[in-house]
């Protein structure tokens, strides 16, 4: 018979990750919004998880949104040691996320997109995160922003980049007796900020595709630029090569080069058919959002242009102004 | 797993699978049937409940999770005049018809009232995204919402 | 100003169900009862070799075809269906037997150590591969028509022939489907979440091979149907009065999402053919529609759903010289049954396209031309029948036309259209905010009741009222109360004629022992036909007031004499009276993801007159959205039989999110054997949705559309090539 623990502490928690029971490793629930799903089985009964469960997200230590500020190198290559960082509690729900001022304007709209607000209520980023899911709604902004993921065992601490912890559709690198305890979002000045995210529906919807595109574009200059691609591939896709390849170039030669970055993703997605969507679809659709972002979002402007693009409901769809 | 929790204002101790859906323990155990399933996977929300003041599925819960918390249904919420509010203008704007949405439909009403008194379109119709109707098309329960807005003068 | 029967009064069963109080089926508790949980076929077409169920723990019981005391046939139209599958299965989901137990977790330990040999038999699905493999892959087939269509064609100046497509479409109501069977040593008593309680009867006494007398069933709060519980219920309810026999203990069967959306009834795929002589004065001179409907693996009602899917194809319109073929195929899909509109939905969505096309092929604008082909009163229908009631569609689609803004959004969205997609590099590189717009209209109507004679020869409705001696009066009825108000509506009629208050009028959830039969809660007939009895059976009430502290009167059917129908040949008056409406819908197409947008929803409806404007206007703002879900986002696809989307993850119905509020506005049109005028109007909500919105995107894009739902997917495959595409660039 599976059973679960409660501990009353991070500590306690750790410990128990360290152990056995019934020959097999626990595994951590936070909001439960995809495991209870994942294994539930008919009407009336309780879901059939394969393993014990340790309830870990009540605990005050992954709760917590911490700003840091920069010297501090978390190490794992690829980290942005240098400038601030914002350090999220995995048991951080959505909805807490959306209330707390330290959270910045994308990813606020980004963690609005997700489910429903009674999902958002108890569903957390490190599930989000652990799950894994190839349409996981906050993976897409962690890869662009270089998240770091650290995870805790009895024994020690390590952090890894989020891109590294992330192995494949559903699964992760977290060895059986490491809790994903906190994310680290090193910030960056950004001036465009482009999101769309393709759901079958309005409300509720598990992304088909989406697109993230942020950068910091100066004097006509792009001096920033991040693309990521969501659910069109078992992971995240996110090309440091490519952007690289624009960086430091004027809006102009960016325009020309479209074509050419068009047909590099190209190679670089792999959207299938499944039971919301054609593969079809899901690579033109992709690259129609991001020769949008290349061709018209990427522009010279002073403030933060908050293109608010995921359509609203009816009636009141922020229509920005060129 | 022993827990102790507020259920409808009372303060109560019980024994049970934590794993157990926090649904069966309050439509079982404690015969609160008022909260429903409707689809057992977070989608519909006829299973909502408050906890610890907050709307969830409960049919996403499990039992362990909820120790130490507090956990109101719409039995608990109908004593109060904001119910009373809500269920005189469901009425009065026709919100109600086969009635299994309606429960967790007026706590997802409640709930966006405690954050926000005078909700516009936009704002109610986001907050009920969780609940499916398939009834009413949401029409007339967006009009309940703001109608109860508009009349419960300082219950919000 | 004398208060009218329109004006609204609180719904009587409001409080309870918004306060958790009412009970629906899960929610009953019987002493000792136990639970039942269905072992289905996994495979779509077999044979079955054998079974083998484990040694069962004490208290545990099987339950299968062997437990069936009567007949094992579903009793319906067609009765092929069997309450336990015998020697072949016929689709995945077919039941094969139930376990029946205290503990819920056992129970499905058990199911899934139960082994089934299945020997594999080659599976028919779809509409096309039926179709080619003749007469045994096709339950029913009909033919009706009038005039000369060939002479039509032979001279036509030109002939348009175009395919439409429809998919399967969930009911979703929100309560799944459930029953609890007990029996008490010498009847059997179900209770459950149904539409015709005495369509569940007759399939008890069938299966129970047992008298009348001793079976009985009882309605519960019913949360939702659409006519998803109009036939299924028979088999579950068997399911439970079978357990309840054998096991002596009350049973309960309760369906979770998932299994509802595998192996219950759907609204049936249709492709519709439709060709069209045209005139050389721009009028279509002559019609040849051909439907096939896609049955699933049992017949059931198909045939009716078939009968007025024919009824409805040529829609609004008055066609001289039509020729009209249908056919229900057999596949070895989850059977398919009744759900609003029942086979209307599909035809009007052909018609109405086929029409918009039409005026576009001949460069004329669509809602003039299709006002240009209206049925006017005195005009014969496609079965020949006389339109007799008064037809104010005109008005009416001036209104609709009016309140939308129409013909101005029109010509501002043809012009705006043009600018954006001839603007090679519009898409990529315009501001998110630019869309394609488009404004789309239908014109629709649907037939009030039982076609033909089926309220004289089949129902034959019963209605009693009783007055008791607190003054109190008592409905007593077979309509069923599932959202669509009748336990108001009905009341009001009654009260309005006795000249009392409605509070003084019950009206409780039928029970079999206690109310005569007045038919099934289905084909938008409660109000018309339910309602005129009791209107009659008030009047009579009302003279016999005060003969006796308790009185009780009664009426029955009788056909109206206009009505004249030969079931034969399909001839006559289809249907007694008309319901008519007209639909516009507004959208805007990203054409960076082709997703569409709905910006307004428009309808004005002709029901004869509300009962209660209240209940009216919510049953057509929800019939609007459940349409439009059906045009834009409901995807249900079979895979090698499997249902694909059988969760409420999967299958999309809208969300609080995805479409506006619904602008409605009533025209009155009372019909004289209609309570107080009124005519139907639950189904006539739903039918014009989806194809006003699959015009208006028709528009918008500027290209033709034949199938739905209208997905970006879909949108994506017909925009290919064109201008807007990025590989063109």
């Amino acid at each position: 018979m599976v059973s679960a623990f409660r501990p009353s502490a991070l500590g306690e928690a750790l410990s128990l990750m360290g152990e056995r029971r019934g020959g097999r490793r626990l595994v951590p629930l936070a909001g439960g919004t995809d495991l209870m799903v994942r294994w539930k089985r008919s009407g009336g009964l309780a879901p059939a998880l394969p393993c014990p469960v340790v309830f870990v997200g009540h605990l005050a230590e992954l709760g917590d949104v911490r700003i840091e500020d920069g010297s501090r190198n978390a190490g794992g290559e690829g980290g942005a040691g240098r400038g601030a960082r914002i350090r999220i509690g995995a048991a951080c729900t959505f909805s807490f996320l959306l209330s707390h001022p330290a959270i910045p304007a994308p990813f606020k709209e980004i963690i609005s997109r997700i489910a429903s607000p009674a999902i958002r209520n108890r569903g957390t980023i490190g599930g989000n995160v652990c799950n894994a899911s190839p349409a996981g709604d906050t993976l897409p902004y962690l890869y662009a922003l270089d998240a770091d993921a650290l995870l805790q065992r009895s024994g020690g601490i390590r952090a890894l980049p989020v891109r590294t912890l992330i192995t494949g559709a559903g699964s992760t690198a977290r060895q059986e007796d490491e809790l994903l305890t906190s994310l680290e979002v090193p910030q960056a000045p950004f001036n465009v900020f482009f999101y769309r995210k393709v759901g079958a529906r309005r409300a509720n919807s598990c992304s088909k595709l989406s697109f993230l595109g942020l950068a910091r574009v100066e004097g006509g200059v792009v001096a920033d630029i991040r693309m990521c691609f969501g659910a069109v591939a078992p992971t995240v896709v996110r090309s440091p090569e490519i952007e690289e390849s624009l960086k430091g170039r004027e809006i102009r030669e960016v325009r020309e080069g479209i074509p050419r970055v068009v047909r590099s993703y190209e190679g670089l997605l792999k959207p299938i058919d499944d039971r919301r969507s054609v593969a079809r679809y899901r690579m033109e659709i992709s690259l129609r959002l991001l020769e949008h972002f290349l061709g018209f979002e990427l522009r010279d402007g002073a403030a933060m242009q908050h293109n608010a693009v995921h359509n609203r409901a009816h009636g009141t769809l922020d229509e920005e102004q060129p | 797993m022993r827990l102790r929790l507020v259920l409808n204002g009372r303060e109560l101790h019980t024994e049970t699978d934590p794993l157990r859906r926090l649904l069966e323990v309050l439509r079982e155990d404690f015969g609160l049937t008022g909260v429903k399933e409707g689809c057992g996977e977070g989608e519909c929300g006829a299973c909502m409940v408050f906890l610890d003041g907050r709307i969830v599925n409960s049919c996403l819960v499990p039992a362990g999770s909820v120790d130490g918390s507090e956990v109101v249904t719409i039995e608990g919420f109908k004593g109060t005049d904001r119910y009373r509010m809500l269920e005189q203008c469901f009425v009065e704007a026709g919100a109600v018809q086969c009635g299994f949405c309606a429960p967790g439909i007026v706590l997802a009403a409640e709930a966006i009232l405690r954050e926000n008194a005078v909700p516009g379109e936009e704002d109610i119709r986001r907050a009920i995204s969780g609940n499916l109707c398939r009834c009413t098309g949401y029409g007339s329960i967006v009009e309940g919402v703001k109608l109860a807005a508009r009349k419960g003068n300082g219950l919000w | 100003m004398r208060e009218t029967i329109g004006n609204p009064v609180d719904r009587f069963d409001a409080p309870d169900k918004i306060g958790g109080r009412a009970a629906y089926a899960a929610d009953l508790v019987f002493e000792s009862m136990l639970h039942a949980r269905t072992l289905r076929s996994v495979c779509p077409h077999a044979k079955i070799l054998s079974i083998h169920v484990p040694e069962l723990p004490r208290g545990y019981f099987v339950v299968d075809r062997r437990d069936v005391p009567g007949k094992n046939r579903v009793k319906m139209i067609a009765d092929d269906q069997p309450f336990f599958a015998e020697e072949l299965v016929r689709y995945i989901g077919e039941p094969i037997l139930l376990i029946v137990g205290p503990d819920g977790g056992e129970i499905d330990r058990i199911l899934s150590s139960i082994r089934v040999q299945y020997e594999i038999l080659k599976p028919v699905l779809g509409i096309e591969e039926a179709d080619s493999l003749g007469a045994e892959h096709r339950f029913v087939e009909y033919a009706i028509g009038k005039g000369r269509p060939e002479k039509a064609f032979a001279e036509a100046s030109r002939v348009f022939e175009a395919e439409y497509r429809t998919g399967l479409q969930e009911h979703v109501y929100l309560e799944t489907q459930g029953v609890v069977g007990t029996f008490d040593g010498d009847r059997v008593t179900v209770y459950g979440s149904l539409q015709c309680p005495y369509y569940v009867k007759s399939a008890l006494v069938q299966g129970l091979g047992w008298s009348e007398d001793r079976v009985r069933v009882v309605q519960t709060t019913t949360g939702g149907a659409f006519g998803g519980k109009e036939d299924y219920p028979s088999i579950i309810a068997g399911h439970a009065a079978f357990a309840a026999l054998k096991t002596g203990r009350p049973v309960r069967l309760v369906f979770d999402r998932h299994e509802d959306m595998r192996c219950t009834t759907k609204r049936h795929p249709s492709l519709i053919r439709i060709r069209t002589a045209l005139d050389g004065r721009g009028t279509v001179s002559g019609v040849e529609v051909d439907i096939r409907l896609d049955g699933g693996a049992y017949e059931g009602l198909s045939s009716v759903v078939l009968q007025r899917a024919m009824f409805h194809c040529t829609g609004v319109y008055r066609f001289d010289d039509v020729r009209v073929g249908g056919q229900v195929l057999r596949t070895n899909t989850v059977p398919t049954g009744a759900f609003r509109g029942f086979g209307s939905p599909q035809a009007v969505f052909a018609i109405e396209m086929h029409m918009h096309s039409l005026a576009e092929l001949l460069g004329e604008d669509p809602v003039d031309f299709k006002l240009k082909h209206l049925l006017r009163t005195g005009d014969s229908t496609v079965t020949g029948g006389t339109l007799r009631e008064r037809v104010r569609m005109p008005e009416m689609v001036e209104r609709a036309l009016d309140m939308s803004g129409f013909r101005k959004k029109a010509q501002d969205f043809r012009r705006g259209n043009t600018d954006l997609t001839s603007d090679e590099a519009a898409t990529a590189f315009a501001p998110a905010g630019r869309k394609l717009r488009g404004v789309g209209v239908s014109l629709f109507n649907h037939g009030c009741a039982f076609t033909g004679s089926g309220e004289r020869d089949k129902i034959k409705a019963k209605v009693m009222l009783r007055k008791r001696a607190d003054g109190t009066v008592e409905i007593l009825t077979a309509s069923a109360e599932f959202g669509q108000g009748p336990s108001t509506t009905l009341r009001k009629i009654v009260a309005r004629t006795l000249g009392i208050p409605v509070s003084v009028v019950m009206c409780e959830n039928p029970d079999t022992d206690r109310v005569p039969d007045s038919g099934p809660t289905v084909a938008s007939r409660t109000v018309m036909i339910v309602g005129k009895l009791l209107e009659r059976a008030a009047r009579d009430l009302k003279a016999k007031w005060d003969s006796a502290p308790e009185v009780e009167t009664r009426s029955e059917y009788e056909q109206p004499e206009y009505v004249q129908w030969d079931q034969e040949a399909f001839r006559g008056n289809a249907y007694p009276v008309y319901s008519w409406g007209a639909n516009v819908v507004e959208v805007e197409v990203d054409p960076l993801t082709l997703e569409t947008a709905v910006r307004g929803v428009w309808g004005v409806y002709d029901a004869g007159r509300a009962i209660d404007e209240r209940i009216l206007h919510g049953q057509l703002a929800g019939g609007v959205v459940q349409g439009l879900g059906y045009g834009a986002m409901e995807v249900m696809e079979n895979g090698g039989g499997e249902v694909l989307q059988a969760s409420l993850s999967d299958y999309m119905i809208p969300t609080s999110l995805d479409f506006p509020a619904v602008e409605c506005a009533l025209v009155e049109n009372p019909f004289e054997h209609g309570p107080f005028g009124a005519k139907g109007a639950g189904e006539l909500a739903f039918v014009g949705a989806a194809p006003a919105l699959a015009a208006a995107v028709q528009s918008a894009i500027g290209l033709p559309l034949r199938r739905i739902p209208v997905t970006p997917e879909h949108l994506e495959e017909v925009t290919r090539g064109a201008s807007s595409s990025r590989a063109q660039r």
